[in-house]
């Protein structure tokens, strides 16, 4: 588990497995061997995205239960929040990006890598709904393995209970715009990441439904390289821009000054 | 505890070849069945048995059924019931189509998890199950969604995002297989045993408040019982309005996750 934030100053390259010292990743988390960019808890990735100090938290009351009993589910649950530092895979909040408010949901792929659960699913509609009612932009930064099966069908169905809000969303004409990130998939990737109205992916993030070692499972066939890179789809249209990390802000500061939505940032719910 | 040989026989039941599919059930509920076939941009999936028509007192409705197929060649063929991409599109033109001449959807499921393939990535899996899941979900239309089988992960939750749920006593719907519950656990538990550790059966979703109607698997008679099943849960939603159905669907599935607790513990 060497590569979560709080394991000291030396860590180990996901890419390359060269080991890296703490200073080395610098501002954006960039490997200085092989340029992989590491993957950011949600605290970093807000940090690099919004205006200093404007991330306002939404209430986040909701906390994991084993509420299944499954086979070592709550072990999995305290180490994760210990590693990572979070309570749970997302926060949501209301910032600015250079000025312009929007509400900001950003998973963190550090908690069990990111699975949709119960409170992903509570704290993602709850984004949805605020972004509804002050009229501002929401941005989904996603960072997911997929439906996080402890939870069963619990998790499942944040699928189209998610989607259920994203469709109010977009019966407001409220934009939605997804930022996907490393990694990408199942049942995230198979539900609200890709119904955004921009949907911008960050360079060298990997997406898709299955992954690769299932793929391989069913058919032992050599996978390219760039298979489920950012990359690709944005190649084969499934993407509107690859941005490399240190350029989002300023792609998204683009994306709301073009919405042009003033909203109500402060309006209360 | 069940024996390691009654668990075993539980997924032989599930999985023999000889299980009522699908097509034997539209054939018998829709006799002049207008198949619609193909997505009309990437192709068709045999797995899916898709179209209208009438029932033989005169209802119209529209049909989605996916089956494994019921021999080696078919299974083949169709990919295990495995659907492509052009099965969800094609699925979602079916329901755009019913939606818009006020036809019923009825939705009847036996398909194990996602495509894992090359192509099926390639030409948007993820965004065409997330477009199946969004327009069952807001179906102006009622939609009934029947297991006669098993029904994993996003794919086959994009066929059962429905007003009403039916299951088969001895199907499965979850959010992975039992299989791949097995494989997160390394092991540790058998596949028969992993259909234990989450609620998936029928008879334990039906008491979870998610499943409508659990129907006993009999061989006497089972087309005619889940038909009859069927009109049942469909008859008290036909008069309800577009607005209420898409409202009441989605508090349905709140319901079910509203039981999980949130709040924080001691
Ligand atoms: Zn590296």
């Amino acid at each position: 588990m060497s590569h979560y934030p709080k394991s000291g100053t030396w860590q180990t390259c996901r890419a390359c497995g060269r080991h890296v010292h703490q200073s080395q990743w610098g501002q954006w988390r960039q490997c200085p061997y092989c340029q992989h960019w590491q993957r950011l808890t949600a605290r970093q990735r807000l940090t690099q995205l919004v205006d200093p100090a404007s991330f306002q938290p939404l209430p986040m009351p909701e906390q994991a239960h084993d509420a299944l009993a499954f086979p070592g589910y709550q072990e999995k649950l305290t180490t994760a929040s210990h590693q990572s530092g979070a309570d749970e895979a997302i926060i949501i909040g209301t910032a600015k990006i250079a000025k312009r408010p929007c509400v900001l949901a950003v998973m963190d792929s550090h908690f069990m890598m990111g699975t949709l659960n119960t409170v992903v699913s509570r704290r993602l509609q709850r984004a949805c709904a605020v972004a509804q009612r002050r009229r501002l932009p929401l941005i989904v930064v996603t960072a997911s393995g997929g439906a996080r099966m402890q939870e069963g069908l619990y998790a499942l169905f944040g699928m189209n209970l998610i989607l259920a809000a994203v469709a109010r969303l977009a019966a407001a004409a409220v934009p939605l715009i997804t930022v996907l990130t490393d990694p990408t998939m199942g049942g995230v990737s198979a539900s609200f990441a890709f119904k955004g109205d921009v949907i911008v992916a960050e360079a060298g993030a990997k997406i898709g439904f299955a992954g690769p070692r299932v793929i391989q499972q069913t058919m032992p066939a050599q996978l390219p390289a760039d298979f489920q890179s950012a990359e690709q789809l944005w190649r084969h249209g499934m993407v509107d821009a690859v941005v490399a990390r240190p350029d989002l802000r300023a792609y998204l500061q683009t994306v709301l000054a073009s919405y042009a939505m003033g909203g109500n940032a402060d309006a209360i719910d | 505890m069940r024996s390691t040989k009654q668990e075993d026989q539980r997924l032989t039941r599930l999985r023999a070849a000889d299980r009522i599919s699908a097509p034997e059930i539209i054939q018998a509920l829709l006799p002049t069945l207008v198949r619609q076939r193909g997505d009309r941009l990437l192709g068709q999936a045999p797995a899916l048995t898709a179209g209208f028509g009438r029932t033989t007192d005169g209802l119209g409705l529209a049909v989605l059924g996916i089956d494994r197929g019921h021999d080696l060649a078919s299974r083949q063929q169709k990919n295990g019931g495995a659907l492509t991409v052009a099965g969800y599109r094609t699925a979602l033109r079916v329901v755009n189509h019913a939606q818009k001449f006020g036809l019923p959807v009825i939705s009847l499921i036996n398909m194990p998890g996602a495509d894992a393939s090359p192509e099926s990535e390639r030409w948007g899996q993820s965004q065409a199950i997330a477009d199946l899941i969004m327009a069952m979900g807001q179906l102006t239309v009622p939609n009934v969604a029947v297991f006669l089988g098993e029904g994993h992960s996003g794919g086959a939750l994009a066929f059962a995002n429905a007003n009403r749920i039916l299951m088969l006593d001895d199907a499965l719907f979850n959010v992975a297989s039992p299989e791949a519950v097995a494989a997160i656990l390394h092991g540790q538990q058998s596949v028969s045993a992993a259909i234990d550790l989450l609620p998936m059966t029928a008879p334990e979703l039906q008491q979870r408040g998610l499943v409508d109607q659990v129907v006993a698997h009999t061989d006497d008679q089972l087309v005619t019982k889940v038909i009859q099943a069927v009109r049942t849960q469909l008859a008290p939603l036909m008069p309800v309005s577009a607005a209420q159905l898409i409202a009441e669907r989605e508090a349905k599935f709140q319901r079910f996750v509203a039981a999980w607790p949130l709040e924080k513990s001691e």
